[in-house]
């Protein structure tokens, strides 16, 4: 998330679009938005100009257009370890083994939080930051997809 | 039968798996890459799961995401479509591999039919007529004459066994031969390190036909007719219709028969494509096999009645074509215009972006089967080839794609072409039509 993104409201993407297709609904060709010292002016039928420090470029495809709806999975400033793989999710090397991280536990990068099964194969997942597990968000046992949100993390912690 | 089947693909050719499922009361399991995550055509899929980031190269190209993935849905089959992994015999393996079926050939089929020579091969050994050529290497000036010779001119002098353009010359006679050779050799060698060079019968001005073909388990083996794809441009497909305008009824018969020795040959079934040149004359030879279901293949469901994607689904099962030869008697004539997101106006560049509005056509004898990649395939169905002209051409006109350019200008320019009413066309038709 960019910081300008975390700063004003005005620079939400999903608010933009929204911006956007107000605008054509209502056949508006531009509009221009003032709040403390950030600016917005959207001209349609050209590109999106916003003057500001940090200018934010509209999502010109799908593929960004997924990035709100699943950054929201991540509560205001709390990490999430994806699943880098297809495959089924274990949260211990063995059914009777202690699992890899539990609610509370402090971990670093380094730190193997699960296990993810691809094709037979036990991937072992690091966990790529560091903080307190705050949350184990999949049932062990569970199939996950590609950047299926696995761990929630709290950096500050 | 399959209970639920995992779609290796996306788009369009996803969709028409889709449809095809749910007809045959089949669970879905639809893959997607990050760049297709909210994809409409995902809705339709009883479940869809992502395996990797926007490339295709990290998500629909791996074999182990797509077989990890098959893993998780709990599929007992996977339909490839066409392009990614659909003529990857690794793939087909890895498949068999893991008991789970592959709706396609068999690997072994595959690699018989995917290789160019050996395919040239066993087309020969099966009888069925392949370009006059060289069979290999030539290395020699006074051999290359003779094999010109043998196979008759004007012959083309080309650095690999498959296409590519490099080295590629075309020579009329003898005399032009001695001044090709030295250039084409000059170039292979710079090229490949290695101054031999195929010659093979140059054929001029061919039209691209090719035979559908169907198969099952159980050694039956039947053609759905041909389909002219000579409306093309640099290589890419404009236009297939069915059945080929002008291609006398022997000529059709024979490669349509032509076409199942050679698949019986190779031991092929699921559907797949035999790829022939036919020349000036009407001779026609073969040039590749397509192992998949093919974009085009609405063209021949049109004419024949038959649904091809849920054949292929049934086939893989297991089940019996229920099918016999005689019975598949085309009928009417059906027109695909493929109908890219490209600007004529500029000299085709592609015009990616956000299609901001589409109003799809539709009526009697119209099908719109809608890409993204490409924008879409207006196919139409109607008794004669006149008419099934007239109808794309009032579906073509009935269609508003907007926030894009596409190449629907130029379907309607052909489309209103003296020569192509009168089928006088060839793989270079669009090319000389443009160059006017």
């Amino acid at each position: 998330m960019s910081a300008a993104e975390k700063s004003g409201d005005l620079y939400n993407v999903k608010k933009l679009r929204r911006l956007i297709e107000l605008m054509k609904e209502h056949d508006l060709s531009e509009i221009d938005l003032k709040e403390a010292d950030h600016h917005v002016r959207i001209k349609r039928g050209g590109e999106v100009i916003a003057t500001t420090a940090a200018p934010v470029a509209l999502p010109a495809s799908r593929q960004s257009a997924a990035e709100p709806a699943r950054q929201s999975a991540a509560d205001a400033g709390m990490l999430v370890i994806k699943s880098p793989m297809v495959g089924t999710f274990y949260k211990a090397s063995g059914p009777d083994s202690a699992p890899f991280v539990k609610v509370g536990d402090r971990i670093g990068p380094e730190k193997t939080v699960c296990i993810v099964e691809a094709m037979k194969v036990f991937n072992e997942i690091p966990a790529g930051v560091s903080g307190q597990v705050v949350a184990i968000l999949v049932e062990n046992g569970a199939p996950v997809e590609f950047g299926q949100p696995l761990i929630k993390v709290d950096p500050g912690a | 039968m399959f209970k639920r089947i995992l779609i290796a693909n996306r788009g369009e050719i996803a969709l028409r798996v889709i449809r095809a499922c749910r007809e045959l009361d089949v669970e879905t399991v639809a893959i997607f890459s990050e760049a297709d995550r909210g994809a409409p055509y995902l809705e339709l899929a009883d479940e869809a799961i992502c395996v990797g980031p926007a490339r295709a190269a990290d998500s629909y190209l791996r074999i182990d995401r797509v077989i990890s993935a098959a893993e998780i849905g709990n599929v007992q089959a996977i339909h490839p479509g066409y392009g990614f992994l659909s003529e990857n015999s690794h793939f087909a393996e890895v498949c068999r591999s893991c008991d789970i079926g592959f709706i396609g050939p068999t690997p072994e089929a595959m690699e018989r039919v995917g290789d160019k020579n050996s395919a040239r091969a066993l087309a020969r050994e099966a009888g069925v007529p392949t370009v006059p050529g060289s069979d290999g290497l030539v290395s020699s000036e006074q051999e290359a004459v003779r094999v010109a010779k043998e196979v008759g001119y004007p012959v083309l002098l080309k650095a690999t066994a498959g296409g590519g353009g490099k080295g590629m010359r075309v020579a009329a006679n003898e005399l032009a031969l001695a001044n090709a050779w030295q250039q084409a050799s000059a170039e292979a060698q710079a090229a490949f390190g290695n101054a031999g060079i195929y010659i093979e019968r140059y054929v001029e001005r061919p039209r691209h036909v090719e035979i559908q073909i169907l198969g099952d388990q159980h050694g039956t083996i039947v053609h759905l007719w041909e389909r002219d794809c000579s409306t093309q441009r640099r290589h890419q497909k404009l236009i297939e219709e069915s059945p080929s305008p002008r291609l006398p009824q022997e000529t059709r018969k024979k490669m349509c028969e032509a076409a199942v020795r050679l698949a019986k040959a190779a031991g092929y079934y699921s559907a797949g494509t035999v790829e022939f040149i036919v020349d000036q004359q009407d001779n026609f030879y073969f040039i590749e096999v397509n192992a998949r279901i093919q974009v085009e293949h609405p063209v021949s469901e049109m004419v024949t009645g038959i649904d091809l994607v849920k054949a292929q689904i049934r086939v893989a099962a297991g089940e019996k074509l229920d099918l016999v030869q005689k019975d598949i008697v085309p009928r009417g004539h059906a027109i695909e215009c493929r109908i890219n997101a490209e600007d004529p106006a500029h000299n085709f560049r592609p015009c990616p972006g956000r299609i901001e509005r589409i109003i799809a056509p539709g009526g009697f004898g119209v099908r719109f089967d809608s890409h993204d990649s490409l924008v879409g395939k207006l196919i139409v169905h109607q008794p004669t080839r006149q008419e099934a002209i007239r109808t794309m051409i009032r579906a073509l006109k009935e269609l508003r794609v907007e926030g894009i350019k596409t190449t629907v200008p130029l379907h309607l320019e052909v489309l209103a072409n003296t020569a192509f009413h009168e089928a006088q066309v060839d793989t270079t038709f669009v090319e000389r039509m443009l160059a006017r």
